[in-house]
Order: structure tokens, then C-alpha cells, then sequence
């Protein structure tokens, strides 16, 4: 059976996080899984502006970067109960499709599978979102660079919503289509769906197995290489930057 | 341009939110921004097709055709929204101003 990359990087802080990510997508190491905590931050998706989508005087004790990849904004609070993930793919129509949403849908389904496995009914929400009994509890973002796919998404165990809305400019507009009256009620976690903790190492593996099975692959542990780790320190700066983040 | 200072124009597509910031001068586009959580590949061909727009008749119709025409050269690809979901947007600002 092929074997693919694997890497849990941990509590991470974002900026290292997201020079990684583009790193692996950048490099040739091949297909890869791999995993993250983020600590206390916000990532802006590509095309959003700071200061339109953040309250950002409230925003003084977070890190704030940005990512490669379009969507919105990916808050983590200081609970670090959210399991965020990254896979580099070669596309090839058949365990990466060129076409973008059905790609999605298939990184995605490892996502439904994991939850389908804790009894829950979770789906595909077209373009990037999956859920349960129709409330988010995942956002992803793809983007693409030379014949590859980087998809970044997030498993929120636990979430502070009322933070995420003291410190965002959401428009109504936003839910307009998804006829739900507000944030509040379009969005869901795993342990408030469970009705108790789990432990986030647990989800993890069943997440592992999940990838395994969907992608007919064996995960082998691995590590960043050479190359990586100098790619990424070349692009640690961009992540730091104040041209970057706030452009 | 002074964003917060600026009305935006809000268009939801079935991609994502869309707010445009628009300034004219005699008629015409004279700047432009976007902030939103739509998905466009490839990503930097945004700046293309607002520095396109830069210029244009502050109406639909010329609007729509510049960013159809950013949308061909540069191969844009994006799920959920159209370049009439930018023009839309676009609109919006224009008639908030």
C-alpha cells in the first residue's frame, strides 16, 4: 500500500504555522497529512482586509496572520480545543479531482466519516463547509501551485462564539442564504453535538483511520525536510509582516 | 483609500460575502477595493482585476465586461461567485456613495 507523509506540528503559533503550510505545499515531499493546534490567533483567508473584518482595537492579544488560501477568517481561542488540519495532494482526478468543490467534498469526507463515526449527522455543505444537523463545524480552504492542492480546514471541538463576534465586523448579509437568523444558531462544535469532552488525541487517530480508508493510503510519521525547513524560514518573514497581514 | 471611511457595497454570492470600497471621480472608477471570504484562483489575479477596473465607467454594464474580460485573460476560477456577483457588489458601493 502507498505510504504518505504524516506530521502533527502541535500547539503552534500561527505565523510558523502558516510558513510551514505553504512550505510543504511548495516542496517536494509528496502527499502529506498533517495536523495543528493553533494558539490564541486569527487568519485572515487571502482576500480579507484587516481592518473591514476585525474589530481590531479588541484584538490586541491576538496573533494575527494571513494565508495563501481565500475563505474567511479562522479564529482560535484560548482554549486550544480545535483540531486544524493541512493536506498537500497531487491532483489527478482520482484522489484529488480538478474540479475545486468536488475536491473539497473529498478531502472533506474524511471530515463526514470521522463524525458519521461518532454517530452524527454530518454532511458536504457546498462550496468549503461541513456540517452537523446543517450548523458549520468545519471550515476549509483550498488553493492550488504547480499541479498540487493545499486544503487547510478546522474541527472545532469547542468554541468561544460570543469572542469570535466581540471581535468581528459580520455583516448581516452573511447568512442571508443560509436561512438561519444568525451566527449563533449556524454554527456547532463537537462537544456541545457529544454532550461531552473527548479527548482531542482520539479524534485525531479516528481522523487518521478515516484519511486512511478514503484515500487507500498507509500514514507514515515523517518529519519536515531540509528543504522545508529552509523554504519556511524564508518565508517566515511574509507571516510577521505588516505588509502582509495588514495590506 | 480610507476604508473605514468609505461605505461598502455588500453582496452575498453562494462563494462568499463580497464588500467592495469605491471611490469615482468624473464618472468613473477612480479606486477601488474588495475584502471578503469568497475563493478566487488564482488568488493574486484579484489585484489584476481591480487595477483593471481602475478607469472604468461607474456603470454595470461597462463594470460586468472589464471583469469578465480579467476573468478570460487571467483564467479566473471562482466556485460560488461570478464576475456579476462583483459587479453586484460594485453597485452596491457606488450607490451607497
Amino acid at each position: 500500500m502507498e505510504e504518505w507523509r504524516f506530521i502533527d506540528f502541535g500547539v503552534v503559533d500561527i505565523r510558523d504555522m502558516m510558513a510551514m503550510d505553504e512550505a510543504i505545499l511548495k516542496g517536494d515531499e509528496g502527499n502529506t497529512f498533517f495536523f495543528w493546534t493553533p494558539k490564541k490567533s486569527i487568519i485572515l483567508g487571502f482576500f480579507q482586509k484587516a481592518e473591514v473584518e476585525l474589530d481590531l482595537p479588541k484584538c490586541k492579544d491576538y496573533t494575527i496572520t494571513r494565508r495563501i488560501s481565500g475563505g474567511g477568517i479562522a479564529f482560535s481561542d484560548d482554549r486550544c480545543r480545535q483540531i486544524n488540519y493541512g493536506v498537500v495532494g497531487t491532483i489527478d482526478n482520482d484522489m484529488f479531482p480538478l474540479d475545486i468543490i468536488e475536491s473539497y467534498k473529498q478531502v472533506c469526507g474524511v471530515l463526514i466519516d470521522m463524525l458519521v463515526h461518532y454517530g452524527l449527522n454530518a454532511a458536504f455543505r457546498p462550496i468549503n463547509d461541513v456540517t452537523v444537523d446543517s450548523k458549520k463545524i468545519s471550515g476549509n480552504a483550498q488553493t492550488r501551485w504547480e499541479g498540487k492542492l493545499l486544503q487547510n480546514g478546522t474541527l472545532l471541538l469547542d468554541f468561544d462564539i460570543e469572542e469570535m463576534l466581540r471581535i468581528s465586523n459580520i455583516p448581516k448579509e452573511k447568512f442571508l442564504d443560509k436561512k438561519i437568523a444568525s451566527i449563533r444558531e449556524g454554527l456547532t462544535w463537537l462537544d456541545r453535538e457529544l454532550g461531552e469532552q473527548l479527548d482531542m488525541e482520539e479524534v485525531k487517530n479516528v481522523m487518521k483511520d478515516k484519511f486512511e480508508e478514503r484515500f487507500h493510503v498507509k500514514l507514515k510519521t515523517g518529519t519536515l525536510s531540509n528543504k522545508e525547513k529552509e523554504l519556511t524560514k524564508s518565508l517566515l518573514p511574509k507571516y510577521y509582516s505588516t505588509e502582509w497581514v495588514y495590506r | 483609500m480610507e476604508i473605514l471611511k468609505t461605505k461598502p457595497g455588500i453582496h452575498k454570492s453562494r462563494g462568499g460575502l463580497i464588500r467592495s470600497f469605491v471611490n469615482t471621480e468624473n464618472g468613473r472608477i477612480k479606486d477601488i477595493t474588495i475584502s471578503g471570504d469568497f475563493f478566487l484562483f488564482p488568488e493574486e489575479a484579484i489585484f489584476i482585476m481591480l487595477e483593471n477596473l481602475k478607469g472604468t465607467s461607474a456603470n454595470r454594464e461597462e463594470i460586468l465586461k472589464n471583469i469578465e474580460h480579467t476573468y478570460e485573460k487571467e483564467n479566473i476560477q471562482s466556485p460560488g461567485t461570478a464576475p456579476s456577483d462583483f459587479a453586484e457588489s460594485i453597485m452596491k458601493a457606488l450607490e451607497a456613495q
